[in-house]
């Protein structure tokens, strides 16, 4: 390099550091593209504002990249008419401009930030709402990041806060579940004894509400191993994933995951529904019993915290979404990791139709979340069905899958194979998906954004994020298996992070802005 | 008379030195698990909470390392392992019976570290070097400089 090239290249580097500082710092906050996890209040995950139809799709393009602080990214954006809250694990939430990504503020936030981000009123203050995963609930400024209120349940502890909350008018529902998932690794810990449960909060003060356990009776001691270490039960039956609240009903719906010991629970791998006020118990379906798993039952030698038999970890990991039939009927259809789906009358919890779609395992099945699109009477499903612990790829059935509302019946299908022979290029989605009323946007975890068509499944766009980008922050950004919360949809744009390890995926830090080309008159 | 016999102890053979200390490196881990298996200050989740279990265990891990070696070292300067291969920690001046408050509030100091020779980070250089320089004339580790002391033959 010439010597004349060191004071050009600061040059340079000065002038893009003014170029992000000359970012406005006031994000708009008048147009919000998700009022929630669900975008709707109903899960649907369906994005209605969105320029992006069947006719446009093949001109999307990526416009901008930026390099995440961390490779396994589990945040789902919230965008608004010109800015992109982003949870940045290691840094924090970041404000950026939705055109150029250059950063408005940062608020910075130790931990894991595991959510999606909400926005709420505060007074006459526009909050964001997000989660950390063990320190708990936040609300922030959407102005300028400055920090409302932080809350916590203190009813059990050790508190998991991975799924993201629903806020219903001036209560905030928070899913609860337990560090002790991945505690039981260690031999010498007294596996199990905390329960999942639903969290109610005052939306306004963050004050707690009421706190329901998953599990009612609290656990005992039921067996030693070591001669020393005590055994406890019944325990687990998490809550992984968003609740739903439903205003007709003044019920909050959610699932709950498997026991971390025995005995077994008659509310685990199960859905429940609790009035909205109170907590109260409405009523609760189990689909799976005698699911009693913890992280210990994975390793290759007979664990002294994983109880026999071992159960198949059948989470429902993703959301439940109401759907509104033709009939005037309501279904609730929710679908678990065992890949089934089912349809159920939201006023009792009996099941109104099922379907299988695939072998199911611990990562899915169903694993993050459905679509459901009420215009056109449908529910999609992404199947993930990657070989796990437990289960080989034998049997799997990978891919999407357009089922009748009513009915369950599968109306159209979409199979994904591998792209190699290797586990991180497995074809499944495991991801969350998002559609519009044309369109369904699956990440899937070999990387691959694809864009399908609603109506008959034919895929129209895709694109491979396996590649290093040169990003707007100057970080440099890899991308990796796509999984968790799954795209976000936005106007003409279409947001996803890229990269997740959390499972031995492969790792990733790309956060990728996806924009439909403009087109000159 | 008693003087010259001590300075006249060989110096310990380094793989005799090293067996001693893989012994201990695994007998005062293996105490104080049962220890802590005994006492249950890592089985409640609120032991977790904040880390609180950090501080009862690392107490828990002196005091096996004192229950295991604490007479011997105060009697013959040997640690369990130094005595099962017949080796003991001398003063390097005098060649007598080292100190005991040197052996705890020095030499043992450096003995955790050992532990992080298995992480793969930078720090595992630390008991590298300070076992590294055993391969000087005086077969001495750094933490022999800094208490004093050499380990002999007996």
């Amino acid at each position: 390099m010439k010597w004349w090239t060191w004071p050009l290249t600061a040059c340079a580097l000065l002038l893009a550091a003014g170029a992000i500082a000359k970012c406005e710092p006031k994000p708009g906050l008048n147009t919000f593209f998700s009022d929630g996890w669900g975008i709707d209040a109903d899960n649907h995950r369906l994005q209605r504002q969105t320029t992006l139809t069947r006719n446009n799709v093949h001109s999307l393009r990526l416009a901008w990249s930026y390099g995440l602080a961390n490779k396994k990214p589990r945040m789902w954006p919230l965008a608004t008419e010109d800015t992109l809250f982003i949870g940045d694990t290691g840094r924090g939430i970041v404000a950026l401009d939705r055109n150029s990504g250059c950063e408005r503020w940062i608020h910075s936030q130790p931990g894991e930030i595991a959510s999606a981000i909400l926005h709420l009123k505060i007074g006459t203050r526009t909050a964001l709402l997000y989660l950390e995963r063990t320190s708990g609930v936040y609300a922030i400024d959407a102005t300028d990041g400055t920090p409302i209120w932080h809350a916590e349940v203190n009813d059990q502890p050790l508190p998991l806060y991975s799924g993201t909350p629903f806020i219903a008018g001036n209560i905030v529902y928070v899913p609860i579940s337990s560090v002790e998932v991945a505690l039981a690794m260690n031999p010498i810990y007294g596996c199990c004894r905390t329960s999942g449960g639903m969290a109610a909060f005052n939306a306004a003060t963050g004050k707690k509400l009421w706190f329901r356990r998953t599990i009612s009776s609290p656990a005992r001691q039921v067996g030693r191993h070591w001669r020393f270490v005590k055994e406890y039960g019944p325990s687990g039956a998490p809550v992984w994933a968003a609740p739903l609240y439903n205003a007709k009903r003044g019920l909050i719906y959610f699932g709950t995951g498997e026991n971390y010991s025995r005995p077994t629970t008659n509310t685990s791998d199960a859905i429940f529904a609790l009035a909205g006020m109170t907590g109260a118990l409405k009523w609760v379906h189990q689909f799976t019993t005698n699911d009693s798993y913890n992280t210990s039952c994975d390793v290759p030698f007979d664990h002294p915290n994983c109880r026999r038999p071992k159960g198949p970890d059948l989470d429902f990991g993703a959301p439940p979404v109401m759907v509104h039939l033709a009939n005037d009927r309501d279904v609730l259809v929710v679908g678990q990791k065992s890949a089934d789906i089912y349809g159920l009358d939201p006023d009792n919890g009996a099941i109104l139709w099922k379907n299988r779609l695939g072998r199911g395992g611990a990562l899915g099945g169903v694993h993050w979340g459905i679509a459901a699109n009420e215009d056109a009477g449908l529910v999609f499903v992404p199947i993930s069905d990657i070989e796990d612990a437990s289960h080989a790829t034998r049997g799997s059935r990978p891919g999407l899958y357009a089922l009748d509302a009513a009915t369950g019946k599968i109306r159209w299908q979409h199979a994904r194979t591998s792209r190699c022979t290797e586990r991180n290029c497995y074809g499944g989605i495991s991801a969350a998906i998002t559609a519009t009323p044309d369109l369904i946007a699956a990440e899937s975890f070999d990387g691959i954004l694809e864009i399908y068509d609603a109506i008959n499944g034919r895929l129209l766009w895709s694109d491979d994020s396996w590649k290093h980008y040169a990003t707007v922050n100057g970080v440099p950004a890899s991308g990796g298996t796509y999984d968790a919360h799954g795209p976000m949809i936005a106007g003409d744009q279409i947001i996803v992070t890229s990269g997740y390890d959390s499972f031995f995926q492969k790792p990733g830090n790309a956060l990728l802005v996806y924009q439909l080309r403009k087109v000159t008159p | 008379m008693s003087e010259a016999r001590d300075m006249a102890k060989p110096l310990a053979g380094r793989w005799r030195r090293l067996f001693a200390t893989l012994i201990d490196l695994v007998l005062v881990p293996a105490l104080t698990i049962l220890l802590v298996m005994m006492t249950g200050v890592m089985e409640d989740p609120e032991d977790y909470r904040n880390s609180a279990f950090v501080l009862p265990v690392f107490a828990l891990a002196i005091s096996s390392y004192l229950l295991l070696n604490g007479y011997w070292l105060f009697m013959r300067g040997q640690t369990v392992g130094k005595r099962l291969l017949s080796v003991a920690i001398v003063d390097h001046s005098s060649g007598a019976r080292a100190h005991f408050w040197k052996l705890i509030f020095i030499r043992t100091l450096f003995f955790p570290f050992l532990y992080l020779t298995i992480t793969p980070a930078l720090i595992a250089l630390v008991p590298l070097i300070d076992q590294f320089a055993i391969f000087t004339k005086q077969r001495r580790c750094v933490h022999d400089y800094a208490a004093g002391t050499r380990v002999v033959k007996v």
